[in-house]
């Protein structure tokens, strides 16, 4: 975990010496909140319905829907966005020739981001509750547990997505295409339910709209984690399977990279 | 240039070593004839010994071998075959436990964070090499003392010239004081006297007083007479010739000797010499003081000092006045030079005199 540390001390120092950037980014969010509220208040009548079972106000339906999909985007694009800045840069190859291992690797190119995301969640989530949203202070640690669970289903994505890149320099298609059905088919701006029936299968598979739906029902509604036990168990389960298949996908990427002497490359 | 390491254990072991790359082929070629691969041989049965302690030297032309051999020490390139034993490891199979004893100087300047500060950046890396808080902060400000960079600890890397990320660099691999220190081409983007400056700093700190064992990579041959106890030549993947600098002339036969003739008697000495198969040519150097009348002419005679007394014999039994007659040891450069060509040669033509 020092090495984790390190590595994400290292990137938020870097962070810190461009200071307006830092700012116009959390500022740039609470800019956006404020059309945000307004279009929800617009849409609040035509979405009522079928947002009932998931707290009912479409301001605080949007802005979980939004801060969520900040964790998965974060989650699938940034490792292997940092992976390949790193080859780019020499980095990786400095770093590779330390003890460290892969998994501490990894976890450290993407534990900033994450807490990044973090952040800027609780940045939009705090300033829609002091535009009026309905957030349940009470159900925090709970949501925080379904949050932790929604990043360890996506994480593996970007794990594959940095394994491509090491392998053979392109993230391919798959971090992209989950972060994009994410956002269209996962429930963020609109519930599942109003998706055309034969495109919910699709969305079913998606760990977003188990994610997302669990944690409306938390923290916008109060449920206790009995209640969203499924969308839990569904999340749980795509975490493990994904997890053996992006550490063997790394793993395997790292030998082969390292038998064509393309690992330091770019 | 000193005879030879501070202790006869073998720390590095390289023991017929290959490696070879697939080229890259052109879409159109990869489109045409998918299932074809063309390779190149980086590496071709390459063994070599360290000792602890040693300053030892890999000298070649671009393209030879020499990184590749330092990526597959530092544990980054698989070897195809062959064996690498570090300090008692194996590279291949216990990558991680190699990767405590032995550092690359990883000599990109772009490796290091630059909006970071200097203490930064160390601080980063002692983490990464294990080391606790504060024994990282006591190595990070006893390092940037060593690298004279203790004044500029505390500004970002950006700010500073090529020199000083140099030194932070060797600095940043000498954080968890390994056993063995691989240089590739260290003084690259170094101005001559940072280059100098530098040198001092490896022979005096690194090897004398840390006490590494280093393996320098670089085709200057002059740095590497500077600084190394040994050297080995390598040349398209092959390891062509190993040793000290005074062995490695006994192994490209390169003794030559100068000798001052009568400026008469020049054409005639040089047919001596040729009718019995050695090579003269006149030298660069006039003869001082001795105006026309003399003249320097410039040969080889490989072998023994029975050979150059034999060349002593052949100009006088031809009748050449001879003034002065002394061995000259060529530069390194020619040394290497001279045993590259030698490596290209058919095995049966090596030997023959030039």
């Amino acid at each position: 975990m020092t090495r984790v540390f390190a590595l994400t001390r290292a990137q938020w120092q870097t962070m810190r010496s461009y200071r307006i950037q830092l700012l116009m980014s959390i500022a740039g969010i609470l800019a956006g909140v404020v059309p945000l509220f307004f279009v929800a208040r617009a849409l609040q009548p035509v979405m009522a319905g079928a947002i009932r079972a998931e707290g009912g106000s479409a301001f605080g339906f949007l802005a979980v829907g939004l801060a969520s999909l900040m964790f998965v985007t974060s989650a699938v694009n940034s490792l292997p966005a940092v992976v390949s800045d790193q080859i780019r840069s020499g980095m990786f190859e400095a770093v590779l020739a330390t003890p460290t291992s892969l998994l501490e690797l990894l976890l450290g190119f993407n534990a900033f981001d994450l807490v990044l995301a973090t952040v800027r969640a609780t940045v939009l989530l705090g300033a829609a509750a002091a535009l009026g949203a309905t957030i349940l202070p009470g159900r925090i640690l709970p949501a925080l547990l379904i949050v932790l669970l929604i990043v360890l289903a996506h994480l593996p994505i970007g794990v594959l997505g940095a394994a491509m890149i090491l392998a053979f320099r392109t993230a391919g298609p798959l971090p992209r295409a989950v972060a994009l059905m994410s956002g269209l088919l996962g429930g963020v701006y609109y519930p599942t339910s109003v998706i055309p029936s034969w495109l919910q299968a699709v969305s079913s598979v998606l760990p977003l709209s188990h994610g997302l739906r669990a944690l409306r029902k938390v923290l916008l509604q109060g449920a206790s984690l009995s209640a969203i036990a499924p969308d839990l168990l569904a999340l749980v389960g795509t975490a493990a399977v994904l997890a053996v298949v992006g550490a063997t996908a790394a793993s395997f990427a790292l030998r082969h990279a390292r038998a064509q002497g393309t690992l330091t490359q770019y | 240039m000193n005879a030879g390491g501070s202790s006869e254990e073998t720390l590095v072991e390289v023991d017929g070593l290959f490696k070879r790359f697939v080229v890259r082929r052109r879409l159109t070629d990869a489109v045409r004839r998918p299932l074809e691969r063309s390779y190149v041989d980086v590496l071709r049965g390459v063994s070599l010994q360290v000792r602890r302690g040693e300053f030892f030297g890999l000298l070649g032309p671009n393209g030879a071998g020499k990184t590749t051999l330092f990526k597959i020490l530092s544990t980054v390139v698989l070897p195809d075959a062959g064996t690498v034993i570090v300090a008692g490891e194996n590279v291949v199979s216990a990558p991680g436990r190699v990767r405590r004893v032995l550092t690359p100087v990883v000599a990109d300047e772009r490796s290091l964070y630059w909006r970071l500060t200097g203490s930064e950046n160390l601080q980063l890396f002692a983490a990464l090499y294990g080391l606790r808080s504060s024994d990282a902060i006591r190595r990070t400000a006893e390092l940037l003392n060593v690298v004279d960079l203790a004044q500029a600890g505390d500004r970002m890397v950006a700010t500073y010239s090529s020199g000083m990320k140099q030194r932070l660099l060797i600095a940043r691999a000498l954080l968890s004081r390994p056993a063995v220190l691989l240089l590739d081409e260290p003084t690259r983007s170094l101005d001559p006297v940072g280059a100098r400056d530098f040198r001092r700093f490896l022979r005096e700190d690194v090897v004398a007083r840390q006490g590494c064992t280093v393996l320098l990579a670089t085709h200057d041959a002059d740095e590497a007479l500077e600084l190394c106890d040994r050297l080995a030549v390598l040349d398209r993947g092959q390891i062509v010739a190993t040793g000290t600098a005074g062995e490695l002339a006994d192994q490209a036969g390169a003794r030559r000797y100068r000798a001052v003739v009568a400026t008469a008697d020049r054409e005639r000495a040089r047919a001596a010499l040729a009718s019995h198969g050695w090579s003269s040519w006149p030298s660069a150097a006039a003869p001082e003081g001795a105006g026309d009348a003399w003249t320097a002419i410039e040969g080889e005679a490989s072998g023994s000092p029975a050979e150059s007394a034999e060349v002593v014999r052949r100009l006088v039994a031809a009748g050449v006045g001879v003034a002065e007659f002394a061995r000259v040891a060529p530069s390194l450069a020619e040394l290497v030079e001279r045993l590259i060509e030698r490596g290209r040669q058919p095995r049966h033509e090596r030997g023959r005199v030039a």
